[in-house]
C-alpha cells in the first residue's frame, strides 16, 4: 500500500518539477497585458479577431457560413467586388466586362497575377472554380448561385465568356458573393482546400487547430500593394462575454457583430473603438401565406397596424435602423420613399379590425428561433398582437428544428432575416418571396405571380436602372399587401483595439484586413 | 482482477453497440436535417439532395446504421458532415483539453474537498465545521457560467495575473499551468463541495465505530487512528464519488468549456448537436460511455486495494 503512495508522490513531484523548469524558458511575454497571451515576434504585426464559433471550412465551394467565409474573404477573391461607398460593383481580379448579347458576358482578366502555390490566375482557372460549384456531383451548398449559368468558356489566357440560360441581371453581384471566388485548380486536384485553401487573396494559409483558431499569414507576393499586417488569428470564442473580456486584456483585438445586450459594456472599455454603419441585414415578421386566414388581406393589415416596430427598434441600443421597406438603403433597389410605405403603426385601427371580423377567436401560433434577437422579437410582438385583441402562441425552437419546420410551413406567422452578401434586391425576393422556392428558401410560402413578374423582370433584364426600377416596385408591392412587416434593418458593427487602424466593414459583414494596420 | 477487466471490456463492446444504436435513431428521429443546415437559407431543393446524396443521407436507416457499425468497428468513425474531417481525428484533437480540464480540476477538487470534510468531521460542530459545511452548500449552489465570469473579471480583467481563457500552451509551461487555473477552480469548485459533504459525513460514521474506540483504547496514536483507521476505512464512498465525479468531467464540460474559450469534447458534442452532425455526435458519445466504463473500472480495481475483502472474482 504504501509503496503505491510513494509511486503516486514521486509522479506528482516529477510533473511539478517538470513544470517548473519548462516554465522558465518560456519567454514571458509580460509586457503590457500582463496575462499569458502568446508574446507575438519582435516588431511582426498581428491581429486576432474572435468569432462564437469556428469556421466550416475554407473552401468557397462547400462552405455557406459567414465565419468560414470572414477567413476566406482574405484568401480568396472574387472577379467583381462591391465598393461598400458607393455600393457599385467593381472589377478585382477581373479588368473589364461587356455584354455582347443579353446572354452573354465577356470579362477581360487582369494580368500578372498568380494563385498563392504559385499557380498562374487565368481564363482555366475562372472556368475550373465556375464549373466546380456548379457541378451537381460536387454537392456545393451554394450551386443556385451560378444556376443561370449555361457555359464558361476560356476563350484565351485572359477572357473568359460566360453564356447565361436567360438574360440575367445580377450575374455581377452573384459573381462577387464569396462562395463565387476563383479557387487555384492545382491546388484543388492535389488537397482538401477545406482543410488547406489557396486563393490570391492577401493572406496565405498557415494552420488551423480545428474549434480553436486559424492563422494566416501575410501573402508577400501579393499583385495589389503591399499588405501592412504579419499575421492574423481567427479565435474561436464561443462566450461573447469572455471575448469582450479578452477584448480588453488584450487577447484579442478585433470583434464584429456585437450583441445589443453587450454594446454599453463594450463602448465602455477605454481601449477599444466601437464602430456602426448601416448593413444589408434584415429582419422581420412574415405570415405563413399558404394559410388561408393569412390571404386575407384585412388581417393581414390588422397585424402590421398593431405591431409597434418603433419600439422595438428602441431596445437594440441603437443597432438598429427602423424602415418600413423590404430591402434596406444598402440594397440595390432600394429607393428612399419606401421608408414609409408600409402600413403604419395604428393599435386603435388594428382593434376594430380585429374585433369586427372576429380575429381574435383562433389562437396564432408564432414560430422563433431561439437565438439572435429573435426571442425578444417574439416577446414584444405577442404582448403587442395580445394588446390589439389577438391571441398569441410563441413556439419557440432550436435553428435547425426551426429551419426544417419553417420551411414545411409548419406555423403561422414566424420571424425571418436575411442578411444580403451580394446587396443585390433580387436576391433577397427571388430566394425569400418567389413561387419558385416555396417549401425551400420561400419559408414564407409566398406565391403571387404579380410579384412573381416583378422579382423576374429584376432578373431577367441585364439593364441595372430598369433591374432598379423593377425592385422598387417588387419592394411597394409587398408594402403595399402587408406581406411581410420589416422589424429592423441591421447595423454592421466591430469592436477594435485603438492600436489596430483601418478596418472598414462592409454593409454586408464582411471585411478584408488587407489594409489594416497596427500601431 | 484480470477476470475483472476482461468481463467489463466485454460488457463495453454490448454497452456500445447499444449506445451507437440509441444515438444513431434518435439523431435520425430528430428534426433537423443536416444537409439544409449545410445548404443554409438559400438552398433549393435541388442543393439540399445533392448534398444528401453526397453525405449518403439518401439511404435507408438500416443501410447507414449498418454502414456506420460496421466501418466503426474496422476503427473507421466516419468524417464530419459539416467539416468533413474525421472524427477521430476532431476528437483527439479536443480530448487532450478536456482530459487536462478534469485531471486539473479533479486535484482542485480532491484537496479542497477532502480537507474540507476532514476538518469538518473532526472538528464537528464548531465554527469551522459550520464554515466548512457552507462552502460545501455554496459550492453546490454556485453555477459555474456565473463563478467563471466572476473569476475572469477579478483575476484576468482586473490583476491581470490569469489569460482569460484559451487553452493553447503546454500544460507543464508557465503559460501551460496559468491557462488551467481558474477553468480547474471554476469546474473543480462543485466537485469540492460534494467530495466534502461526502468525506464528513463517511468519516463521522467511521470515527463512531468500535474498532475506532478499540485503537483509541489501545492507545493508538490520533495521528494514526485518523489516518489509518479512519480516514482509510471511509475511503470506500468518497472515491465512489471521485470517479463518477471524474467520470462526467471527462464526457466535457460544455459550460466551463464555452466561458473559457476551451476547444474541448463537450462544445464538440454540443455544436455537433446543433449541426445535426451525426457522425461527430455518435463518435463523441462513444467516447464518453467509454471512459465512463473505464473510469468505475478503476474506482472497483482502488476499492480492491482500499479494503481486501472485496473480491470481484
Amino acid at each position: 500500500m504504501k509503496k503505491h503512495w510513494l509511486l503516486l508522490l514521486t509522479l506528482i513531484g516529477v510533473l511539478i518539477l517538470g513544470a517548473c523548469s519548462g516554465g522558465s524558458t518560456i519567454p514571458e511575454g509580460e509586457e503590457g497585458s500582463g496575462s499569458g497571451s502568446e508574446p507575438a515576434s519582435e516588431g511582426a504585426k498581428e491581429v486576432i479577431y474572435a468569432s462564437t464559433s469556428d469556421a466550416v471550412g475554407l473552401s468557397p465551394t462547400m462552405t455557406n457560413d459567414s465565419v468560414s467565409s470572414n477567413v476566406m474573404t482574405q484568401i480568396y477573391e472574387n472577379l467583381f467586388e462591391r465598393n461598400p461607398e458607393t455600393m457599385e460593383l467593381e472589377p478585382k481580379l477581373a479588368e473589364s466586362y461587356e455584354n455582347t448579347d443579353d446572354l452573354t458576358w465577356v470579362i477581360k482578366l487582369k494580368e500578372g497575377i498568380t494563385f498563392q502555390d504559385g499557380t498562374p490566375f487565368n481564363a482555366e482557372a475562372v472556368k475550373y472554380s465556375f464549373d466546380k460549384l456548379r457541378d451537381p456531383a460536387t454537392g456545393a451548398p451554394r450551386a443556385s448561385l451560378l444556376e443561370p449559368i449555361d457555359t464558361v468558356t476560356a476563350v484565351d489566357e485572359t477572357t473568359v465568356e460566360i453564356k447565361t440560360k436567360y438574360p440575367y441581371g445580377p450575374l455581377l453581384a452573384a459573381l462577387s458573393h464569396s462562395n463565387a471566388a476563383i479557387i487555384s485548380p492545382t491546388a484543388d486536384e492535389k488537397q482538401d482546400l477545406m482543410q488547406n485553401p489557396v486563393g490570391t487573396g492577401p493572406f496565405k494559409f498557415v494552420s488551423w487547430a480545428t474549434g480553436d483558431q486559424i492563422v494566416l499569414e501575410k501573402n508577400a507576393d501579393y499583385w495589389d500593394g503591399e499588405v501592412a499586417l504579419d499575421k492574423v488569428t481567427f479565435r474561436v470564442v464561443p462566450e461573447t462575454s469572455t471575448a469582450i473580456s479578452m477584448l480588453q486584456t488584450g487577447e484579442v483585438n478585433f470583434l464584429d457583430a456585437l450583441p445589443p445586450e453587450q454594446i454599453s459594456r463594450i463602448e465602455g472599455l477605454k481601449n477599444v473603438e466601437v464602430a456602426k454603419q448601416e448593413g444589408t441585414p434584415v429582419y422581420y415578421l412574415t405570415f405563413n401565406h399558404s394559410k388561408e386566414r393569412n390571404q386575407d388581406p384585412a388581417f393581414r393589415k390588422a397585424v402590421a397596424q398593431a405591431v409597434d416596430r418603433d419600439a422595438f427598434v428602441e431596445k437594440l441600443n441603437g443597432l438598429g435602423v427602423r424602415s418600413d421597406s423590404v430591402l434596406g438603403p444598402k440594397v440595390f433597389g432600394y429607393n428612399e420613399s419606401a421608408d414609409n410605405a408600409g402600413t403604419a403603426y395604428d393599435p386603435e385601427a388594428a382593434k376594430k379590425l380585429v374585433e369586427e371580423n372576429g380575429f381574435g377567436d383562433e389562437p396564432i401560433k408564432l414560430l422563433a428561433a431561439n437565438r439572435d434577437n429573435f426571442v425578444l422579437m417574439a416577446e414584444i410582438v405577442q404582448a403587442q398582437l395580445t394588446d390589439a385583441g389577438f391571441k398569441v402562441e410563441i413556439e419557440m425552437m432550436e435553428w435547425a428544428t426551426f429551419l426544417d419546420t419553417a420551411r414545411a410551413g409548419e406555423y403561422d406567422m414566424t420571424f425571418l432575416s436575411w442578411s444580403n452578401v451580394t446587396s443585390d434586391g433580387s436576391e433577397m425576393f427571388y430566394p425569400n418571396f418567389h413561387s419558385d422556392n416555396v417549401g425551400n428558401s420561400n419559408r414564407a410560402q409566398y406565391s403571387d405571380p404579380e410579384f412573381d413578374k416583378l422579382v423576374e423582370a429584376s432578373r431577367t433584364t441585364i439593364d441595372q436602372d430598369e433591374r432598379e426600377q423593377y425592385l422598387n416596385e417588387a419592394n411597394m408591392y409587398m408594402l403595399e399587401n402587408d406581406v411581410a412587416i420589416v422589424m429592423y434593418h441591421g447595423l454592421v458593427t466591430s469592436a477594435t483595439d485603438k492600436s489596430v487602424k483601418g478596418l472598414k466593414v462592409d454593409p454586408n459583414g464582411q471585411w478584408s484586413l488587407k489594409d489594416v494596420t497596427r500601431e | 482482477m484480470l477476470a475483472l477487466i476482461i468481463r467489463r471490456i466485454m460488457q463495453l463492446a454490448f454497452l456500445l453497440f447499444g449506445i451507437s444504436f440509441l444515438v444513431f435513431s434518435s439523431m435520425y428521429i430528430a428534426p433537423g436535417n443536416p444537409a439544409a443546415i449545410i445548404g443554409g437559407p438559400t438552398a433549393t431543393a435541388e442543393d439540399i439532395a445533392a448534398i444528401e446524396a453526397n453525405l449518403g443521407l439518401d439511404d435507408p436507416f438500416l443501410t447507414q446504421y449498418v454502414r456506420y457499425v460496421s466501418n466503426a468497428v474496422q476503427g473507421d468513425f466516419g468524417y464530419s458532415y459539416q467539416t468533413s474531417q474525421p472524427v477521430a481525428d476532431a476528437i483527439a484533437v479536443r480530448f487532450p483539453n478536456t482530459l487536462k480540464l478534469a485531471i486539473a480540476s479533479m486535484i482542485v477538487a480532491v484537496v479542497i474537498g477532502i480537507i474540507t470534510g476532514l476538518v469538518s468531521a473532526l472538528k464537528q460542530n464548531s465554527l469551522l465545521d459550520v464554515s466548512a459545511t457552507t462552502f460545501a452548500l455554496a459550492g453546490i449552489s454556485i453555477p459555474n457560467f456565473w463563478l467563471g465570469a466572476l473569476l475572469i473579471l477579478v483575476f484576468s480583467v482586473n490583476l491581470q495575473w490569469l489569460p482569460v481563457g484559451g487553452m493553447t500552451n503546454p500544460f507543464y509551461t508557465l503559460a501551460g499551468i496559468k491557462e488551467l487555473i481558474l477553468p480547474a477552480i471554476t469546474l473543480g469548485t462543485g466537485s469540492a463541495a460534494m467530495i466534502a459533504r461526502m468525506t464528513r459525513s463517511s468519516m463521522l460514521e467511521v470515527i463512531r465505530a468500535d474498532y475506532v474506540r478499540t485503537a483509541r483504547a489501545k492507545g493508538v496514536r490520533e495521528k494514526n487512528v485518523i489516518w489509518i483507521h479512519t480516514l482509510k476505512n471511509a475511503m470506500i464512498p468518497i472515491i465512489t464519488v471521485i470517479g463518477l465525479n471524474f467520470g462526467f468531467l471527462l464526457g466535457g464540460t460544455i459550460i466551463t468549456e464555452k466561458v473559457f474559450a476551451i476547444n474541448g469534447v463537450g462544445r464538440l458534442m454540443i455544436d455537433a448537436i446543433a449541426a445535426r452532425d451525426f457522425p461527430m455526435v455518435q463518435g463523441s458519445v462513444l467516447l464518453v460511455a467509454t471512459l465512463f466504463v473505464v473510469v468505475n473500472l478503476l474506482v472497483d480495481i482502488i476499492y480492491t486495494y482500499i479494503d481486501p475483502r472485496i473480491k470481484f472474482d
